[in-house]
């Protein structure tokens, strides 16, 4: 009877708790990962009775405009944004998220340098943390394994070879592809194609600054994905994006697709791809360096309770939640956790952490600074003029020097 | 004690409604003039400042805006123009005392009533070269098409959509029109034994041409507003050749918060809209006089 009524005690305890908890308001993508934050909430609000987690998910899409049209508000309707990697450096430029450096360095055990290198520094503002890293989207080579033994082709390590070995194995009469490419025009194109790009040395910004995206390297990259495009994928492919590419990949109509590496257990799920599923491989770009996506927690600076969104974002970054989150299945952005063999166990296997650890360890976004959403825009529409035959490849990006020369002047 | 000034009722009765479009469309509109004249980016409006007619006269040299005003112009005439030819047809076909005329009704005007997201999203994957089912029945009668892969087929392909989703709009209009017409007219056509084609050419069309130039304006106005379907097909590619005016303001304004240029532009197509407008009111002048 004594225990019943503690029971009842506690139950009432936590109702009061629960009408009486502050709610925290995340804006998050449609995507995977937000279902693996959604099944971690539950233990937050448990340690935190105070609080309650609503997520308020949307397609990416929608996100860049309303978040910063909560910046502009008295108070933000978010307590917690996530930030995509081209726009951090604008977004902490323009004073609309809160400074987390000293909280992050005074928290013990929080071990900030464990984030993979790349992934941090994106974070980073003028020596100023401004986003702890959520999940990674670098770029992976993903095959269909049993389509290159059964050819006995090894796998290209290069670019030029890996165009030549999608040549090799497009058969279009039987509806049957090299690559499953995505070259709509904007940021899909300019993702795919940035890979080209870093295999033959190129880059829209040289170490000093100097625009350098019609290098002679970088023509050439554009090239050879002009070459990969017309001779390996479907026609229609100028205008695909992930979504058309991927269904090809799941189809079995495609030896090989560069995508985000987190699509390898999602085309070995026999739930999406059926037959076919297990015989998908993940390898690093070929030419090693491969472009990074990745996403940010960050708090507004109008935000209602500042410690309250500290608490929920210093929590689901720490060492412990990172390998529940990753072995949930979420994309990793700690090193520690991508080396831990128990993460290698319940999670996707040794060999699909320690690849990443390669690819993680050699990756760099496509644009930074202050103007990233506009001249990567500017790049892929340009790139995508020369892949429509609209542009020659010079002229389109000599152009699109000009074009981000004039952005930057703005 | 002073005399208070007494507000007739009449004048009492309308402020309410001033006070409302004050509210939603003289404030904003103002508002919007006023940022047209700055340097109005949202990432830094502590730097906001006063630029004169700046914005402006970055347009005549933008030629992204006028290679999607172009984009535009031939998008609305052609989309307007078969959905009036496709519309009329079909509301002269219900016109007639034709069996099941309302279940036809009723079925014609299904597609209005999808969302333009929707519509966009069925019709991109049903015209994918790979996966659709039109390229695929095509195919099969030997013809190989890729709607949105090259230029100018990649904008007639966006017509098309607009074409089937807003024709039953059309059709409705003209169809209204068409009942309401007065009777005498075309009695007295048939007693004088005139053929349907002369009928309908010297009775009812020029009987329905306010009506038609009321739908016509009406869609024109909507189809100028055109962003959906190439939002999620095909993002104004291959290259620009999509690119509507409407989708270049919103990436100007909305994606890289350069609310300032992006609202001249909208100045200046308002302007243009407004002058085709007019034109379209004087044809008609011109024609109700000869």
């Amino acid at each position: 009877m004594k225990r019943l009524g503690l029971f009842v005690s506690f139950l009432a305890v936590m109702s009061l708790a629960a009408l009486g908890a502050k709610t925290l308001t995340i804006i998050m993508e449609e995507v995977p990962d937000t279902d693996v934050i959604r099944q971690l909430i539950p233990e937050f609000e448990a340690q935190n009775p105070d609080l309650k987690i609503v997520i308020d998910a949307m397609p990416y899409e929608a996100m860049r405009d309303k978040i910063l049209t909560e910046f502009l508000a008295p108070v933000s309707s978010y307590d917690i944004v996530i930030v995509d990697n081209p726009w951090t450096d604008e977004f902490a430029a323009g004073g609309f998220l809160v400074d987390l450096t000293d909280r992050v360095m005074a928290l013990e055990g929080y071990d900030f340098e464990d984030f993979a290198k790349p992934i941090r520094e994106i974070g980073i503002y003028e020596g100023r943390i401004f986003g702890l890293p959520f999940y990674n989207y670098a770029l992976a080579m993903i095959v269909r394994q049993d389509v290159f033994d059964e050819a006995g082709i090894p796998i290209p390590t290069n670019i030029a070879d890996y165009v030549k070995v999608c040549r090799q194995l497009t058969n279009k009469e039987e509806g049957f592809y090299g690559a499953a490419m995505q070259a709509k025009r904007g940021y899909k194109i300019f993702e795919e194609g940035k890979n080209y790009m870093y295999a033959l040395g190129a880059d829209v910004f040289d170490d000093e600054g100097n625009i350098v995206i019609n290098s002679h390297l970088a023509k050439a990259a554009l090239h050879l994905y002009i070459a990969n495009l017309e001779a390996a994928a479907p026609k229609g492919a100028i205008n695909w994006g992930f979504d058309e590419a991927f269904r090809l990949m799941a189809a079995g109509k495609a030896a090989t697709m560069i995508t985000y590496n987190w699509m390898l257990p999602s085309l070995n799920n026999p739930e999406k791809t059926g037959e076919l599923a297990g015989k998908f491989a993940f390898y690093e770009v070929p030419g090693g360096k491969a472009v990074l996506g990745a996403w940010y927690w960050s708090i507004p600076r109008n935000a209602a309770d500042i410690e309250a969104s500290w608490r929920f974002i210093s929590w689901v970054t720490s060492k412990a939640v990172e390998k529940k989150r990753v072995i949930l299945g979420g994309a990793p952005v700690r090193m520690s956790v991508l080396k831990d063999p128990k993460v290698w166990e319940k999670g996707y296997g040794k060999q699909y952490y320690l690849t990443l650890v390669k690819i993680l360890e050699d990756a760099e976004p496509l644009v930074r600074g202050l103007h990233a959403e506009e001249i990567i825009e500017t790049v892929g529409l340009e790139m995508n003029n020369a892949a429509a035959g609209i542009k020659t490849v010079d002229k389109a990006l000599d152009d699109a020097a000009k074009a981000i020369a004039e952005i930057i002047g703005k | 004690m002073g005399r208070r000034a007494i507000v007739p009722l009449k004048y009492k009765m309308v402020i309410p409604l001033v006070l409302l479009l004050l509210a939603v469309l003289i404030y904003p509109m103002g508002s919007s003039l006023l940022v047209s004249f700055q340097d109005y980016r949202l990432t830094a409006l502590r730097e906001r400042h006063f630029v004169g007619f700046d914005n402006y006269l970055r347009i005549p040299r933008d030629a992204r805006f006028w290679n999607a005003m172009s984009n535009t112009l031939i998008f609305v005439s052609s989309a307007v123009f078969l959905e009036f030819v496709f519309g009329f047809g079909l509301a002269l076909l219900l016109h007639r005392r034709v069996r099941m005329r309302n279940f036809f009704r009723s079925v014609l005007l299904t597609p209005m009533f999808i969302t333009p997201v929707a519509v966009g999203l069925i019709f991109r994957f049903m015209l994918n070269s790979e996966f659709g089912i039109i390229p695929y029945l095509l195919r099969s009668l030997g013809i190989e098409v890729d709607f949105f892969a090259t230029s100018p087929l990649a904008l007639f392909s966006i017509v098309f959509i607009d074409v089937w989703q807003w024709t039953p709009f059309m059709m409705l209009l003209l169809l209204a029109g068409l009942e309401s017409l007065p009777r005498e007219p075309f009695e007295a056509a048939r007693v004088d034994g005139a053929s349907a084609w002369f009928t309908f050419r010297k009775v009812t069309f020029p009987l329905m041409r306010p009506v038609i130039v009321v739908a016509v304006i009406i869609r024109m106005l909507d189809a100028f507003k055109v962003f959906e379907y190439l939002y999620v097909i095909t993002r104004g590619g291959p290259g620009n050749s999509t690119e509507s005016i409407m989708y270049y303001i919103y990436r100007v304004g909305f994606r890289f918060f350069r609310m300032g240029e992006a609202a001249a532009m909208s100045y200046v197509l308002a302007l243009i809209i407004l002058l085709l407008v007019f034109l379209e009111f004087q044809l008609l002048r011109m024609a109700r006089s000869t």
